[in-house]
């Protein structure tokens, strides 16, 4: 494979309704070969639970971070009274707080996936 | 208003919507130039057009009016509407990429090997989208009326045919550059204005003191549990129903670049929404009449001129009408195009002709609505397109990626069921709590109940059709989750 050559511009077309085989595959796809073995399949299940636990607990972790944030705020009425340029502090946290912890989330369940993939790729690759 | 500002504004932003859909005419000629997506897009453009595309007339002007009406309850709205793609992320981005669908029908078709899968999905995927192009309508007409004082039919008649003549001449809107130029757009639109607005205001006497502009029991100790969590629901699984979401994810390169694309567009849309945020902090200061007046979700409209008058004012103003008028006209275009194409494929053959019927279909039924209907804030009318999107798209789409039990009849009866429900509680819920008025939190907002009855439904109809498992799951569900190769592009980032 060379790094140099740029793929080939792919034109995509949705497929036409009724010809569901045409549906299945619009595009070739070079990754995902349907498991030629059982030991294959038996990876393939293996990473799709993986990532699925990886993707409860970040999604669980984020709703827990949160509600926990959103009771602090509400249970301490000083944040009601101390006023930063006219607003108080408990609405400016509200309303700037969550996002960086989502961003925080996002990124950090990027590299847990991808370390997933990249296990399963090892095992799949060593056969 | 110096109407002379809004006509000014919205004719600059018309007219640049038509000519780049005139430009499109000659890039686009065949049928599938209408649907074409380079798969090489860099992540940053990917996910600016993805922020160009979803932010809507409720997040450029319905988030600031619902802080001035209901206080801090209205910060859920734009943290909902982030955290959406969070669980887009966590969920949906990377296998969906993979699984090559280019829309959702096309998604349960070849997951569920079933054609009536797909014409149900269909036929939810036109409601929904015609549904959430009617705030967009709305809003226009708003902004139409305060603006230049012409009637408020007027705006909503203006964007359905230019977004209607737009898609059908190109289909121009699906190329990402255009959509990525209408996010930096529509930031730029709100930060300057607040930016100038924060700088200037200090010899501005606020109307009203901040102790009372900001009062705790409208504050975020005062939170309504049931309401917050149900909104959430709604919200962060609506994101992955949204028609217009979806084709985006296509013009990543694979699976990995997905998810990178996902995470940069948490940052962009966590940075736009500080602004309408700002907004409706300044308005509770400075333009509490306003809330009382019904004109809430024109607060942006209106306070820079308030605060500001003179010509820096004007300009101001100029600013924010621009990109409300590009908000509404991106968020219709790409909803069009993504219904013209099921419509024109599911109905009408899929030609280019179809494709230009459709357009004009599904930018005049939302039309008929839209006139038909008052508003009734926006930034709740398309939370309740998120709920309805949540109970029932969002069920079979993670079903589908994550469970291989899932068949046909079991996506379908959750479909059937989320939508009845779902449905009755947004049209008939305000009936029903005239009279029985403890329902009236769980039908306003409905999705903390319709969302896991439907997966319940899903998965009991499911299991008991246990022979109707589609025999292709296995293949695509390795489709769905095996990673790309390495090497297999080294072309980006």
């Amino acid at each position: 494979m060379s790094d140099d050559q740029p793929p080939p511009r792919v034109r995509v077309t949705a497929p036409h309704a009724g010809s569901a085989a045409a549906s299945a595959r619009p595009v070739p796809h070079h990754g995902a070969e349907a498991p030629t073995s059982d030991i294959a399949g038996v990876y393939v299940r293996s990473l799709i639970r993986s990532q699925l636990r990886l993707g409860i607990v970040f999604a669980v972790g984020f709703a827990v971070a949160t509600a926990l944030f959103v009771l602090a705020i509400a249970l301490v009425p000083q944040l009601d009274e101390t006023f930063v340029v006219g607003v108080p502090l408990s609405w400016l946290l509200l309303g700037a707080g969550v996002y960086p912890l989502a961003i925080t989330v996002g990124a950090l369940y990027v590299r847990a996936a991808s370390r997933n993939e990249a296990r399963y790729r090892s095992l799949t690759e060593d056969e | 208003m110096n109407a002379a500002i809004g006509y000014i504004a919205i004719a600059a932003v018309a007219i640049a919507s038509a000519l780049i859909g005139f430009y499109g005419l000659r890039v686009s000629r065949t049928t599938s130039d209408f649907y074409v997506a380079s798969r090489t897009v860099r992540p940053w453009w990917n996910a600016s057009a993805i922020g160009g595309e979803y932010l809507s007339a409720a997040s450029f002007l319905g988030i600031a009016g619902l802080i001035l009406l209901t206080g801090s309850s209205a910060l859920w709205f734009p943290i909902g509407y982030t955290a959406g793609y969070l669980m887009l992320l966590l969920f949906v981005a990377a296998p969906l990429r993979r699984s090559g669908a280019y829309t959702i029908p096309d998604f349960t078709e070849a997951r569920l090997e079933s054609v009536w899968a797909r014409r149900i999905t269909s036929t939810l995927v036109i409601v929904i989208g015609w549904f959430y192009i009617v705030p967009q309508l709305q809003g226009a007409a708003l902004t139409v009326r305060i603006t230049t004082g012409l009637p408020a039919w007027v705006g909503s008649l203006a964007v359905a045919v230019i977004v209607a003549v737009v898609v059908a001449a190109g289909g121009m809107r699906s190329i990402t550059f255009v959509q990525a130029f209408q996010f930096w757009l529509k930031l730029t639109a709100l930060a300057v204005p607040v930016c100038a607005l924060l700088l200037l205001v200090g010899d501005v006497q606020p109307a009203l003191p901040p102790v009372e502009a900001f009062p705790p029991s409208a504050g975020p100790g005062d939170l309504e549990v049931y309401r917050t969590v149900s909104l959430m629901v709604a919200l962060l699984l609506g994101t992955l129903g949204l028609p217009h979401v979806l084709v985006r994810f296509y013009t990543n390169p694979d699976g990995v670049a997905a998810r990178r694309t996902t995470v940069i567009v948490l940052v962009l849309l966590s940075v736009f929404y500080l602004f309408p945020t700002a907004f409706g902090f300044l308005g509770r200061a400075f333009a509490p009449d306003l809330a009382a007046s019904g004109d809430a979700d024109a607060l942006i409209l209106l306070l820079p001129e308030r605060l500001i008058p003179g010509p820096l004012g004007d300009v101001l103003t100029a600013f924010v009408i621009a990109g409300a008028f590009a908000a509404f006209l991106s968020t219709s275009s790409g909803l069009v195009v993504s219904l013209a194409g099921v419509i024109s494929q599911d109905l009408l053959g899929g030609s280019v002709r179809g494709f230009r019927i459709a357009a004009v279909l599904s930018s005049f039924v939302p039309l008929v609505v839209a006139l038909a209907t008052q508003s009734s804030g926006l930034a709740g009318s398309v939370g309740l397109v998120f709920a309805f999107t949540a109970s029932t798209l969002c069920p079979v789409l993670l079903l589908g990626i994550w469970w291989r039990g899932l068949t046909a009849r079991g996506a379908i009866a959750g479909m059937l069921t989320g939508a009845v429900l779902s449905g009755v509680a947004i049209l008939g819920g305000a009936a029903v709590s005239s009279w029985l008025p403890a329902l009236r939190p769980f039908l306003e907002q409905p999705a903390a109940w319709t969302v896991p009855i439907a997966v319940l439904v899903t998965v009991l109809v499911s299991r008991g059709d246990r022979r109707g498992i589609p025999r292709g799951t296995d293949r695509f569900l390795t489709r769905l989750h095996a990673p790309e190769p390495a090497g297999h592009h080294r072309r980006e980032g």
